[in-house]
């Protein structure tokens, strides 16, 4: 029965914390029947990550995991055991996909690597998320959020001048590497259903952030030039921290200031101001810089002391409408309470044993012939593994118990 | 094998950054992607760079910026304030698979091209609206781009230095990630065309695609209270973990420190110096207590080495660590060579560009090959094979279209021609940069670098 856009496959997750997990989470939220394989006894690390429930670090109260896994089954199966990697080659019978984030080389080393999953299933599609790809010379390498916004070059550029470079503050890099891997599966999946063939996908963290951060490298590629932080003294641009076009303080929190008007073009400066209420400071002699230029130290000063009488949920409504490139920084609350994202529907309810009813960021994109559903929360630990065993590959209870007390699953 | 999507048509009626990625991911795949542009307005995508920093006379199809997003596509240029060019777009989409537009919420309608008209003449056909906030709700007409989303999606709550509030990292964050998403999306509706035969529209918002990285934070708030904090380099439970200095100006190296194991395997490469036996260094919680200690020690260390040789150093004994690097190490790092991560491109004579380099896709397979398949196209280069191959327009009716000014080469009204430099005036400029400290560096021998003369 087809009743979401991806219904028809099957995607086993066997990847942990959160590239791998977002990525599989994506089939599951259009309909794809996605079973995570955890290590038995500990699960997931994401399960011991926080946030937690009431900042409980139980194994089955952390939010990231919670968020990361919802419209998954979870089954545990040891893959250190060789009743274990039976079982695992069972399920990759029939499978579509498998998504993994072991260093390179472990599943090769323990008998399950590309070749022998594609000898049991010529149409599987094996996606292995690694920090630096299967081959190369640093591919036995480690990696991290910091380490990828470091190799990468984004954080060459971001922070100030005469500080630390930076990088942001919430893991980005897996979840842009959870997308990659999301589109990546979907293609071959989609060329698999042409030629028959599955195929290995092998997608780098480090190069996901190098594809992201294409500016700097454009630029020196065709200039010679080496961009970095900008000094103190750049008023106004968006690498010189609390200024224009970067954040700046309001009455109530912060908002990203501009009076850039469109996709590259910058409106009068003194329509800005008059937006802003400020039409008494609005010099006529006052130059609109353009938009490659910085904007002088008395203009930033200008509106920075204007904006401190506003309220940011005021000032984005207000500079939204008219037309003018708007932000505010939202704090989780806002986005909570936030009118858009409620009227375009776009939070989940989740009826949670222990946590009660929250809401989970749900439907990315609509497409109403097949939309977004919720069909699951988060799974416990190996919560479906008489179902999957049992009901879906044929083992007998008994088989169950005795490949529980073997530490098999 | 052919590519991913062989086969598979697009008509990208799009433009700045997110889409465009979106777009030439598709193109890459090898996918036919048809960007829609029109003759009577500016590109928009880029603002440079030009080649060695000269627009020349078509600056338009000279930006760097624009290659960069547009690579692997078929240009035509239609205005679609034209009947005749609303005619030729329906004819267009009557045989493709997909189209994907970002315009304001509103404007492909009142064109006659939205998606309930296109569907009467192709009801198989997938359509992608994409825009900031979607295409319904009260915020339906605010405008939203890339970098703005940092702040509204909340990532800016938790990125910047602790003691000074929050900051922007990196460039416009939310365009790449949200080209991508697109991709998936489409994907999605090609696997459900697969199965029913059916066409449909997909309402794309950047917000939720951001807002869909922030769940973890969502549900703090929901049942502790807890918004977000600014986390400098920091890390919520794990030390050392940050951006040390290095040996030379401005060299940093990162060091993230999971656990005991890593932590010892450190203290050897460091040669286990007193300092690490200090009772509040001794375990993982100690460690996180005290990072501002520890971190103060640790750039005692690092300052003296060299951030590769020390990555080399700290990653063969099993520490995660790596270089910080700029756009010249990012673009002639060994990893990135040898996977052929940056692609060559040869640019036509007329245009004077010569060869140069874009990032190719952070994936590979083993079966399909996935790459940059030919330059982007200047203005209107493909008007006569697209309408004329495609749709069978004779050279007639195609030379009739140029006059009545539904198709053209040539920007109009013609900008005005960008400021020349010399050679000699522009490594001055950047001398200039370099002194004030907006620039790191200039490689004059950048193409030998890149091996691209």
């Amino acid at each position: 029965m087809v009743n979401g856009a991806l219904s028809k496959f099957r995607i086993l997750d066997l990847s942990d914390y959160i590239g791998g997990p977002f990525c599989a989470k994506l089939f599951g939220d259009y309909g794809a029947d996605v079973i995570k394989v955890e290590p038995p006894g500990v699960g997931d690390v994401a399960r011991t990550v926080g946030p937690f429930f009431k900042d409980d670090p139980h194994p089955e109260k952390s939010l990231l995991f919670f968020y990361l896994n919802c419209n998954k089954r979870s089954v545990t199966l040891n893959l250190e055991s060789s009743a274990g990697r039976k079982l695992l080659l069972k399920l990759v019978k029939g499978a579509d996909a498998l998504i993994e984030a072991f260093p390179p080389g472990y599943l090769d080393s323990i008998g399950l690597g590309y070749e022998s999953l594609e000898e049991v299933n010529p149409r599987l599609v094996v996606t292995s998320i690694s920090p630096f790809g299967q081959t190369g010379p640093y591919s036995r390498y480690k990696g991290s959020h910091l380490i990828y916004e470091g190799m990468g070059g984004i954080m060459y550029t971001s922070g100030a001048y005469d500080r630390e470079p930076l990088a942001h503050g919430h893991p980005q890099s897996y979840y842009i590497g959870g997308i990659t891997a999301a589109y990546a599966t979907s293609a071959a999946l989609y060329a698999r259903n042409r030629s028959g063939k599955g195929q290995h996908i092998d997608v780098s963290l480090a190069e996901v952030a190098a594809a992201h951060h294409t500016g700097p490298t454009n630029r020196f590629a065709y200039t010679g030039t080496i961009e970095r932080r900008a000094p103190k003294h750049e008023p106004g641009s968006p690498k010189s921290g609390p200024h224009m076009e970067g954040i700046v303080p309001v009455k109530d929190g912060y908002v990203g200031a501009t009076f850039q008007r469109g996709a590259a073009t910058r409106a009068s400066l003194s329509d800005y101001l008059k937006l802003l209420g400020a039409d008494k400071q609005a010099d006529p002699s006052f130059v609109t810089p353009s938009f490659q230029g910085a904007i002088p130290q008395h203009i930033d000063d200008l509106v920075l002391s204007v904006l401190k009488e506003w309220k940011k949920l005021d000032y984005f409504n207000t500079v939204a409408a008219g037309s003018w490139v708007a932000a505010m920084l939202q704090t989780s609350e806002d986005l909570v309470n936030s009118r858009q994202l409620h009227h375009r529907g776009f939070y989940a309810d989740v009826e949670h044993p222990v946590m009660g009813k929250v809401r989970i960021p749900g439907e990315v994109y609509r497409m109403p012939a097949c939309p977004y559903k919720l069909r699951s929360p988060a799974p416990l630990l190996g919560q479906h593994n008489t179902e999957v065993y049992c009901g879906e590959l044929g083992y007998s209870s008994e088989e169950i118990v005795l490949l529980r007390q073997q530490g098999a699953i | 094998m052919d590519g991913l999507l062989s086969g598979i048509r697009v008509i990208d009626c799009t433009t700045v950054n997110a889409m465009p990625t979106a777009t030439y991911t598709m193109a890459d795949m090898d996918a036919e992607v048809i960007k829609v542009e029109t003759h009577t307005r500016l590109r928009t995508e880029g603002l440079g760079p030009f080649p060695d920093s000269v627009p020349g006379d078509k600056f338009w199809n000279r930006d760097g910026g624009f290659h960069r997003l547009n690579r692997g596509k078929l240009g035509i240029t239609l205005n679609l304030k034209l009947p005749q060019a609303v005619q030729l777009f329906k004819r267009l989409a009557a045989v493709s698979d997909v189209v994907a537009e970002n315009n304001r919420p509103g404007v492909m309608d009142r064109l006659g091209l939205g998606y309930k008209e296109l569907r009467r003449v192709n009801p198989s056909l997938i359509y992608l609206s994409f825009s900031g906030f979607g295409q319904t709700g009260p915020w339906r007409d605010y405008q939203g781009i890339g970098r703005m989303f940092e702040l509204t999606s909340g990532l800016s709550q938790f990125t910047g230095y602790p003691d000074e509030g929050p900051r922007r990292v990196g460039g416009a964050w939310f365009d790449p990630p949200n080209g991508w998403m697109v991709v998936f999306a489409l994907l999605s509706a090609l696997h459900w065309r697969d199965e029913t035969g059916e066409g449909q529209w997909i309402d794309y918002a950047m917000y939720q695609m951001a807002v869909s990285t922030m769940g973890d934070a969502i549900l703090d708030w929901q049942t502790n209270g807890g918004n977000g904090r600014i986390m400098g380099n920091g890390h919520p439970y794990m030390a050392p973990h940050g951006a040390y200095p290095c040996q030379g100006d401005d060299q940093w190296i990162v060091i993230t420190v999971e656990d005991d194991a890593q932590w010892e395997a450190l203290c050897r490469v460091m040669d286990n110096p007193e300092w690490t036996r200090l009772p509040h260094f001794s375990d993982g919680l100690n460690r996180w207590k005290h990072q501002e200690a520890l971190n103060q020690r640790m750039a005692q260390w690092t300052c003296l080495h060299n951030p590769h040789d020390l990555m080399a150093r700290l990653q063969e004994a099993g520490v995660p660590a790596g270089a910080v690097q700029n756009a010249r190490q990012v673009m002639t790092d060994p990893q990135m060579r040898y996977r052929g991560f940056f692609q060559r491109v040869q640019h036509s004579k007329e245009s004077g560009m010569g060869t140069r380099l874009y990032n190719g896709q952070p994936w590979k397979m083993d079966k399909t090959s996935t790459y940059i398949r030919r330059p982007s196209p200047d203005l209107g280069q493909d008007n006569e094979h697209v309408l004329g191959k495609i749709l069978g327009v004779s050279e007639a009716e195609i030379a009739a279209l140029y006059e009545l000014g539904a198709l053209g080469k040539e920007p109009n009204p013609m900008p005005k021609r960008q400021a020349q430099m010399t050679l000699e005036e522009t490594r001055k400029r950047f001398a200039d940069e370099i002194d004030r400290g907006s620039m790191a560096g200039y490689d004059p021998d950048y193409k030998k670098a890149l091996e691209t003369e």
